[in-house]
C-alpha cells in the first residue's frame, strides 16, 4: 500500500515574497498518528492547505495514498478529512446541513448521507441542535461539529490542524477518545497541535517543522534523546531555542535560590 | 445520480438555500421594487405618455424591468454570496472536495441564475394578467434574457471573487451596474434623447440587452436584434471563459 502522505521536496512562496515551505520532505504510513510540531509561522497551516488543494505549492510532489494532489487532485481530495484550525462554517446552513452538503460535495448518494449525518449528530452530541444554524452554537459545538464534518465523508486520512485550541478539559478528552478511536480503525491522522502532552498522548510519530523545514522527525523518546533533554516539552523549547524557559531548568533556579 | 451530478448539484442547492433563507431580501425587496417602479412610473408618468412606439408607455418598461430584476439579483447574489463565504472561511469546504473549477464555477454562477430567474418569472406572470404583456417573440426573448441572466452571473461571480471587502460589491453595484442599466433605456426610449446622449447610449452594452429582451415581448427595437444576441453570446462565453481561467488559477481563492 502506498504511504498516506508522502511529501517531496514542498515549497511553498507567497506573493508577498514570504517563503512558508522550503523544500518539506514528510512520509506518513497508513495507520499512523502522526504529529506536526512547531511554532506559530512555522509553516504547519501552509502545509496542510497545500495538501487539501487551499493552496498552491510552488514546487514539489504532493502524494495522498499514491494520488497527486495536484494532477490527480479528485482521488487525492476524496481520502481526506480536514478540520481547520478556523471555525469556518457556513452561517446559513443548520448542523445538520453543514454534515449533509459537505458529504454531498464529496459524492455520496442521499440516503448514505442521511444515515451518517443522524450517526454524527449522535456521536458528537448534537442531535438536539440538527436544525440549528450554526452561527447559534456555542464554541465547542461549532469545534465538534467541524470534526464532524472532516469524517462525514470517511477519508482515509483524516487532518486535524489544532482540533483542541480554546476547548475545555471534557471536550478535549472527547475529542482524543474520538480520534483515538478512528485512529484504531485504520484511519490515518495528521495533527498539528500547541499542547504537547496531546502529541504525547496521542502521536506515534512527531515531526518539528520550523522556518518551513522539518527539522527532526521521531518517537517522542527519539525526539527527547536527539536534542537530549528529558520530555518533548524540552525538546520543542531547544528548538525555539527557549531552553530557559525549561520546567526542569526554572525548578533548578528555584532550588539555587532557595539555597 | 453519478458523484459528479451529487457534487453538482449539492453546489447549486446550496446557494439556492442561501437565497430562500433570507427570502425577504432576496426575493421580497426586488419584487416590492420592481413593483415600486410599474406603480410609480407606469401609473404615474403613464398618464402623461399615453403610447411609446405603438405600446402603452407601462408595458414599453415592463420588458426592462424583468430584465433588469434578473441582471441585478444575478449580479448581487452570486457576488455577496462568494464574498460572504470567502470572509467567514465557509468556501474552504467547497474548495478542498473533489469539485472542479468547471463544477464550482457553474455552482456559484446558478444560484443567481435561479435567484434572478424567479424574481423575473413572478414579475412576468403578474404583469402578464395585470397588463396585458405581450410576448411576440418567445425564441428571442428565452435566448436574450437567459444570456442576460447567465451573462451577469458570471460579472456577480468575478467581482465576487475579486472582492476583498464588502464595499468593492457595493461599488460595482452602485457606480457601474446601476447607472449602466438606468441609461440603457428601461424607461424611455433612446430615440427621444438629444444629442449626443443618443449616440453615447449606443456605447452602452445594457442598451443593447435591453433591446433584445424588448424585441422578444412587444416586438419592438432600436438595435438589430441579431447582431445585439450575437455580441451578447460572445460576451457571456468570454466572460465564463475568464472566469474558468481565474478559477483554475484559484485566484483570489486558493492561497
Amino acid at each position: 500500500m502506498p504511504p498516506a502522505l508522502e511529501i517531496t521536496d514542498l515549497r511553498k512562496q507567497y506573493p508577498t515574497g514570504t517563503e512558508a515551505l522550503k523544500g518539506v520532505s514528510l512520509t506518513i504510513q497508513p495507520g499512523e498518528f502522526f504529529g506536526l510540531l512547531g511554532p506559530n509561522g512555522a509553516g504547519k497551516s501552509t502545509l496542510i492547505h497545500c495538501t487539501t488543494g487551499l493552496a498552491q505549492p510552488t514546487g514539489g510532489e504532493i502524494a495522498i495514498f499514491g494520488h497527486d494532489a495536484v494532477h490527480n487532485y479528485r482521488d487525492a481530495r476524496i481520502a481526506v478529512g480536514l478540520a481547520p484550525q478556523e471555525l469556518n462554517l457556513d452561517w446559513f446552513l443548520t448542523a445538520a446541513e453543514t454534515l449533509d452538503y459537505h458529504g454531498a460535495y464529496f459524492g455520496m448518494p442521499k440516503r448514505d448521507r442521511k444515515e451518517r449525518v443522524d450517526e454524527l449528530l449522535e456521536t458528537f452530541s448534537l442531535t438536539e441542535k440538527a436544525g440549528d444554524r450554526t452561527r447559534t452554537l456555542s464554541g465547542g459545538m461549532k469545534r465538534r461539529l467541524i470534526l464532524a464534518r472532516a469524517v462525514m465523508h470517511r477519508p482515509k486520512l483524516l487532518i486535524l490542524d489544532e482540533p483542541t485550541a480554546g476547548v475545555d478539559v471534557e471536550l478535549r478528552l472527547e475529542l482524543w477518545h474520538y480520534v483515538q478511536k478512528v485512529n484504531a480503525e485504520g484511519t490515518t491522522i495528521l495533527l498539528t497541535t500547541h499542547y504537547l502532552e496531546e502529541a504525547e498522548q496521542l502521536c506515534n510519530q512527531i515531526a518539528f517543522i520550523n522556518h518551513g523545514e522539518i527539522v527532526a522527525q521521531g518517537t517522542s523518546t527519539e525526539l527527547s534523546s536527539r536534542y537530549g533533554v528529558d520530555s518533548l516539552e524540552d525538546a520543542y523549547l531547544a528548538l525555539v531555542g527557549r531552553e530557559e524557559l525549561s520546567r526542569a531548568h526554572i525548578a533548578e533556579g528555584e532550588e539555587e535560590g532557595a539555597a | 445520480m453519478s458523484p459528479g451530478q451529487i457534487r453538482f448539484f449539492a453546489l447549486v442547492r446550496r446557494e439556492c438555500n442561501r437565497f430562500m433563507k433570507i427570502k425577504r431580501q432576496t426575493l421580497g425587496a426586488p419584487l416590492l421594487e420592481t413593483f415600486l417602479y410599474i406603480t410609480v412610473f407606469g401609473a404615474a408618468l403613464g398618464s402623461r405618455i399615453k403610447e411609446l412606439h405603438g405600446v402603452e408607455y407601462v408595458v414599453f418598461i415592463i420588458p426592462g424591468l424583468i430584465m433588469m430584476s434578473w441582471a441585478t439579483n444575478a449580479f448581487s447574489n452570486n457576488s455577496s454570496s462568494i464574498l460572504q463565504q470567502k470572509f467567514q472561511g465557509a468556501i474552504q469546504d467547497q474548495l478542498s472536495s473533489p469539485a472542479s473549477p468547471a463544477e464550482l464555477l457553474m455552482g456559484f454562477s446558478l444560484g443567481g441564475f435561479l435567484r434572478g430567474m424567479t424574481v423575473s418569472t413572478i414579475t412576468f406572470l403578474v404583469a402578464f394578467v395585470l397588463v396585458d404583456l405581450p410576448v411576440e417573440n418567445p425564441l428571442v426573448l428565452v435566448a436574450g434574457i437567459f444570456l442576460v441572466g447567465f451573462f451577469f452571473s458570471q460579472l456577480g461571480v468575478l467581482v465576487g471573487v475579486r472582492a476583498e471587502q464588502f464595499d468593492d460589491v457595493a461599488f460595482y453595484q452602485t457606480f457601474v451596474l446601476t447607472p449602466l442599466i438606468f441609461l440603457g433605456g428601461v424607461f424611455y426610449s433612446v430615440t427621444l434623447l438629444p444629442e449626443p446622449w443618443q449616440t453615447i447610449s449606443h456605447f452602452n452594452p445594457v442598451y443593447y440587452m435591453i433591446n433584445v429582451v424588448r424585441y422578444g415581448f412587444i416586438g419592438y427595437s432600436e438595435a438589430n436584434v441579431a447582431l445585439s444576441l450575437v455580441f451578447l453570446a460572445v460576451a457571456t462565453a468570454l466572460l465564463t471563459a475568464n472566469n474558468l481561467r481565474l478559477f483554475r488559477r484559484g485566484y483570489r481563492l486558493r492561497a
